[in-house]
């Protein structure tokens, strides 16, 4: 397929072989005639059909509130027709009536395979030469903006492919797919159900990407990346308005690109939908598309025959596809980013290595915690310093890693828009936190153990991942640059028999200690310019290692980065924190040319001050150590502050106030090493009972009279937190103990899904000792009371908001009550009052944060 | 009429500016004294909403179809007391909104009020008395869309007191999208020499949730502005709102003669009406 792809110039060695397009791989499929063949293969053009459901208005078919599908039973004759004048007009693929035909929408009216049966008759009556099983979105969000997990979407999606398949479909199609993840999980669906091609397109809005926020090349880049035999776009626009988009999914499109444009923007005219492009502009638009190489080819909403009967035309004139203007190019994406290194371009991406628990006390107590908010924090502060890609690892031995990396896979993809590497040497982990993942993540790693090659690779190409190859084998680490080299050659080998393409592969040449092998520094070195030059794949190298042993280990560091970039490294694995080697990378970017007439180092270095020449200090303070260095003012004003010093502190009066009034002014930042400094001569319970609690209360009290409002008091309630992280640290596993017996459990309930009133809570009933067991939003009061009875759990907090949800609290109170008779419940929530909660049966009633702290005290105090 | 769609703070247009007291209120600020760091992180955050976030907004104004609407039931108990509005809602939410034709004042339920060409039946006492003399009824919507999602979970991970300021810099920042919406359908009425009322939302009142989905099928707004409902009617993404406003033959309907806080269900324990303020700032 090297003819379709536009020549990339002049590229030799390694990169002439990594500029090639990939093959699209039909092993193992089930693919009807050579002509269909010839269409995967982007050799021939495929004319797909139009519109159903503006043909079924205009057979005054579309009744709101039915179901279409249900058409296929009660009126066959006219989908059958509808098909027909499609086919007739010059129609090779037949998309069945069946966008919604999933078991959720279906609601029980029809079997989803029924519903599949009828619709493929209906479409073989009409002639049809291909046959499309339609599949539309599941109607409902996925997590984390909905509730509906990848797997639950991935089943339904599986259901709907069998039926498909057992139809007799000859393709099929995924389609106005907004969220990547669900696309995903229907393609990956119909990869795994059954042997037929698969087409897939997303839908994009004038802002040029999916309301979830996916660009037409990150949807390419993974759907193609994944196997799909098309790619494309649909719906939601006309052809001259996606035309931009079509152009760059081609660049990113391994396989045919498929276009199905609406007739037009949809304008809604008293209550019907109408578009205003007739068929001759439609034909005009969609030369665009053609010219880009569109070779599947069809209309979405507004379109007819007519229309039909154009693209017919234009494909039979053509007869060949445009070649797609096909860019070669290492690409990481998430769902919203990508980051593209394109083949024989010099380019740095950073990968930041902070979400990774060796060595960090805090991140190891974090997971442990199962807190993966903490990782947001790395991720965010990562992505603020420069990071454009961030490696996650969570290996911790007591850890079940599949589900922590998993869960912290979903938790960061949800939050930050930086694609990730999954960072784990356990291929099963790698497998569970990939295949949900929106986008096309980097796993880390592979080595050339032939153990390694069989466990990782199939993953790699099963998910369309690419994969860090490390440069060590049954022998270990070999010593020279050539047995390096050869290493890595076999990986990239071994991946493209996978049919993964070289651009897919990273190779890390693996860093050791100079101070114990200065002898590799140079072979290092020399390793990755013959990896990059010979094999043409991209290169990795964790920075750090080499300093090991050596003082000023920066230096060192930043040296060692300097010359690697300059013998081709590209992904540097490195802390972002670390100025100096930021101040590298941004160099070094006006080097190769990345900064174009470094706007961005002007912009970032301009006025700033030589560390050599402006003394000692250097840039790179820490970003909390500017708070850290207000003046204290607790001296000046030990009258005023309102917890009395304890007589265990009292050597320490102006550090206690100093403290307090961190906490009463919300300070974050100072109060660590103020809890540290307090720690090294105190007990850390007198600092708890004598500090942090009674400060707390003085916050509360603050609230309750009106003094603070609500974010004060939260401000406070995270500054203690900090405190009591650092205490806990210092205790060990002691801590949890003594302040964290007394369990809570807080939920949103069923069908409520606004849960910022239920976190504020559990936050503070977290200062105040208590253990709370957070079960989220939209919870069922069945799982409720799975988790109460098996926890032992004695009060349990519900959350709800809206009028309509107060119904669902109201059983899960009741059903509390009659299943687990020692178990209280208070209820909280914009619509309670207190006359209200007791009609329900609640036990008790917060009207806020600071109430629900002073239940769930006297609650415990009174039970003991 | 058709439905103008339109987006803020992209393609040129400038964004809408939240209103950082509006977001205060929200908050419970009520003039206490506030530590200047802390201040510094909710003015960040509120400039953060605005650079990040583009809201946008579907409008589209229906005649009243007076064959299927019934503007008053026989039994006028239904209003008044907030027992009473409670059983009216409860009745409400149980009955669908499309199925709804014939269903209300026929069988001596509730009011209702048809919008000329298509589906949509409004349903409810405060629904029929907000539009009562009207002659025309705008439906808008408007979204935060999915980024204000991402947002907000990623502030609230990092700190919930930054999640809480942030989130309601959003609810700030949509009832300022909503402003603008309102401003274009009353310049709209104000060309037709029509006048208008304000902004009245499902939930309020007993004009029931279960109204949604109709509501932005109408506006096509699931497909074009991304605003979906979950299986309780709520709208995903949660920074959403949909309103109706009246558009009026006479001079000056509305504005004075408003007294939005008589319908709403939380106006007994509302901390705002003890303040002696509205949520609704203008």
């Amino acid at each position: 397929m090297g003819d379709s792809v536009r020549a990339h110039k002049e590229l030799t060695g390694g990169w002439a072989k990594a500029a090639q397009l990939p093959q699209p791989d039909l092993s193992g499929l089930a693919i009807k005639d050579e002509h269909l063949k010839r269409a995967l293969l982007g050799q021939d053009f495929l004319v797909v059909d139009g519109a159903m459901g503006t043909q079924l208005q205009e057979r005054g078919l579309a009744d709101a509130g039915q179901i279409p599908e249900l058409l296929n039973f009660s009126h066959p004759d006219d989908i059958a027709a509808i098909h027909k004048a499609y086919v007739d007009a010059g129609a090779e693929v037949i998309t069945t009536n069946t966008f919604g035909a999933n078991r959720l929408k279906l609601e029980g009216a029809a079997s989803v395979e029924e519903v599949y049966r009828a619709a493929v008759g209906c479409a073989r009556a009409a002639g049809a030469p291909y046959i499309a099983g339609d599949v539309g979105p599941t109607g409902a969000l996925l997590e984390p903006m909905g509730t509906m997990s990848f797997e639950e979407a991935y089943d339904l999606f599986a259901e709907q492919v069998r039926a498909v398949a057992a139809a007799g479909c000859d393709v099929v199609l995924i389609e106005t797919m907004a969220d990547l993840r669900e696309a995903k999980a229907a393609l990956l669906a119909a990869q795994e159900n059954c042997d037929l091609p698969v087409f897939a397109t997303m839908t994009f809005g004038e802002d040029g990407r999916t309301f979830l926020g996916t660009s037409p090349e990150v949807a390419a880049e993974v759907l193609s990346g994944m196997g799909a035999h098309a790619v494309g776009l649909n719906c939601s626009l006309g052809p001259a308005e996606l035309l931009g988009a079509a152009q760059d999914m081609a660049r990113r499109s391994r396989c045919p690109l498929m276009v199905q444009p609406n007739a037009g923007l949809p304008r809604v005219e008293d209550g019907v939908t109408v578009f205003d492009v007739s068929p001759e502009d439609f034909a005009a638009a969609m030369e665009g598309m053609l010219d880009a190489g569109a070779s599947v080819i069809g209309g979405c909403c507004g379109t007819s025959p007519e229309y039909t009967r154009e693209l017919r035309r234009m494909a039979d004139a053509r007869r060949v596809p445009a070649p797609r203007a096909y860019e070669p190019a290492c690409v990481l994406c998430s769902a919203q980013e990508a980051v593209v290194l394109p083949v024989g371009v010099p380019r740095i991406a950073v990968i930041g290595e902070r979400i990774n628990p060796t060595g960090k006390p805090k991140l190891k107590a974090a997971l442990r915690a199962g807190d993966l908010d903490y990782l947001v924090g790395e991720a965010v502060s990562q992505q603020e310093l420069g990071a454009d890609v961030l490696d996650v690892n969570v290996g911790l031995p007591e850890l079940d890693e599949p589900a922590v990396l998993a869960a912290a896979v979903d938790k960061l993809s949800s939050t930050v828009t930086l694609p990730l590497v999954v960072d784990s040497s356990d291929p099963v982990a790698v497998e569970a936190a990939v295949r949900g993942y929106a986008g096309k993540p980097l796993i880390n790693s592979v080595n050339g153990k032939r153990e390694s090659l069989e466990a990782v690779l199939p993953i790699v190409k099963r998910y369309g991942c690419a994969v860090i190859g490390l440069a060590l084998d049954e022998e270990g680490i070999p010593p020279t640059a050539e047995g390096r080299f050869a290493v890595a050659e076999r990986i990239v080998e071994a991946a493209e028999r996978y049919g993964i393409p070289r651009t897919d592969v990273v190779i890390d040449c693996l860093t050791m200690a100079c101070a114990t092998n200065q002898s590799e520094a140079l072979e290092i070195l020399r390793a990755v310019t013959m990896v990059k030059e010979r094999l043409g794949v991209r290169t990795a190298l964790g920075v750090s290692n080499i300093s090991f042993g050596l003082p000023q280990r920066n230096m060192v560091n930043s040296t060692f980065l300097a010359a690697a970039f300059g013998c081709g490294l590209d992904m540097p694995i490195l802390n972002p924190k670390a100025k100096r080697y930021t101040d590298t990378v941004n160099t070094f970017r006006v080097l190769n040319c990345q900064d174009a007439g470094a706007v961005e180092f002007i912009g970032e270095y301009a006025d700033a001050a030589d560390p050599y020449t402006a003394g000692a200090a250097g840039a790179g303070v820490a970003a909390g150590a500017a708070e850290a260095a207000q003046p204290s003012r607790a001296a000046d004003s030990a009258a005023e502050c309102p917890v009395a010093v304890p007589d265990s502190l009292s050597d320490a009066a102006d550090a206690v106030r100093d403290m307090v009034h961190l906490i009463l002014t919300g300070r974050r930042g100072p109060m660590g090493p103020a809890t540290e400094a307090l720690l090294k001569g105190y007990n850390p319970l007198d600092l708890v009972n004598g500090v942090f609690v009674p400060a707390l209360d003085v916050v509360g009290q603050k609230f309750d009279k009106g003094e603070f409002f609500l974010p004060q008091l939260m401000a406070s309630a995270e500054a203690v937190k900090v405190g009591f992280d650092v205490v806990k640290a210092h205790m060990g596993d002691s801590a949890d103990d003594g302040v964290g017996s007394n369990a809570i459990a807080v939920a949103t309930v069923k069908g409520d899904i606004h849960d910022i009133g239920k976190n504020i809570v559990k936050m503070l009933l977290e200062n105040y000792g208590f253990r709370v067991v957070d079960l989220g939003r939209d919870v069922e009061p069945e799982e409720v009371l799975r988790v109460a009875s098996e926890q032992g759990i004695r009060l349990v907090g519900l959350s709800a908001l809206m009028t309509t949800t107060v119904r669902a609290m109201e059983q899960t109170v009741e059903l509390l009550h009659e299943k687990l008779p020692g178990c209280k419940v208070m209820v909280g929530g914009a619509v309670l009052t207190s006359e209200y909660a007791e009609q329900i049966g609640a036990d008790y009633y917060a009207k806020d944060a600071a109430e629900s702290a002073r239940i769930a005290e006297r609650f415990f105090a009174e039970r003991g | 009429m058709m439905v103008r769609y339109g987006r803020l703070g992209a393609g040129g247009v400038p964004n809408a500016r939240l209103d950082r007291s509006e977001a205060l209120r929200y908050l419970g600020y009520t003039g206490q004294q506030v530590d200047e760091a802390l201040l510094t992180r909710f003015n960040r955050l509120a400039d953060e909403c605005e650079r990040v976030i583009a809201p946008s907004f579907a409008w589209s104004v229906f005649g009243i179809d007076e064959k299927r609407t019934c503007w008053e039931a026989p039994e006028p108990a239904a209003t008044g007391s907030p027992d009473a509005l409670d059983a009216a809602m409860d009745a409400a939410e149980s009955r669908s909104a499309v199925s709804s034709q014939g269903a209300g004042c026929g069988k001596g339920l509730v009011p209702q009020v048809a919008l000329a060409g298509c589906d949509l039946v409004l349903e409810g006492n405060s629904i029929a008395g907000h539009l009562r003399g009207a002659c025309k009824v705008a439906l808008m919507a408007c979204t935060l869309g999915a980024v204000s999602e991402r947002e907000m979970r990623k502030h609230e991970a990092i700190s919930v007191a930054d999640g809480v300021m942030f989130g309601a810099c959003c609810s700030a920042l949509v009832e300022a999208a909503a402003n603008i919406t309102e401003d274009a359908i009353v310049r709209f009425a104000h060309d037709m020499g029509l006048s208008t009322n304000w902004r009245f939302s499902p939930g309020y009142g007993d004009l029931p949730l279960n109204v949604q989905p109709a509501f932005l099928g109408v506006l096509d707004a699931s497909r074009r502005l991304g605003i979906t409902v979950t299986s309780t009617n709520m709208l995903v993404p949660v920074k959403s709102v949909t309103a109706v406003l009246g558009l009026f033959d006479e001079p000056d309907n509305g504005g004075e003669a408003r007294d939005a806080c008589a319908v709403c269900r939380l106006r007994d324990g509302c901390e705002l009406r003890k303040r002696g303020i509205t949520c609704h700032g203008r």
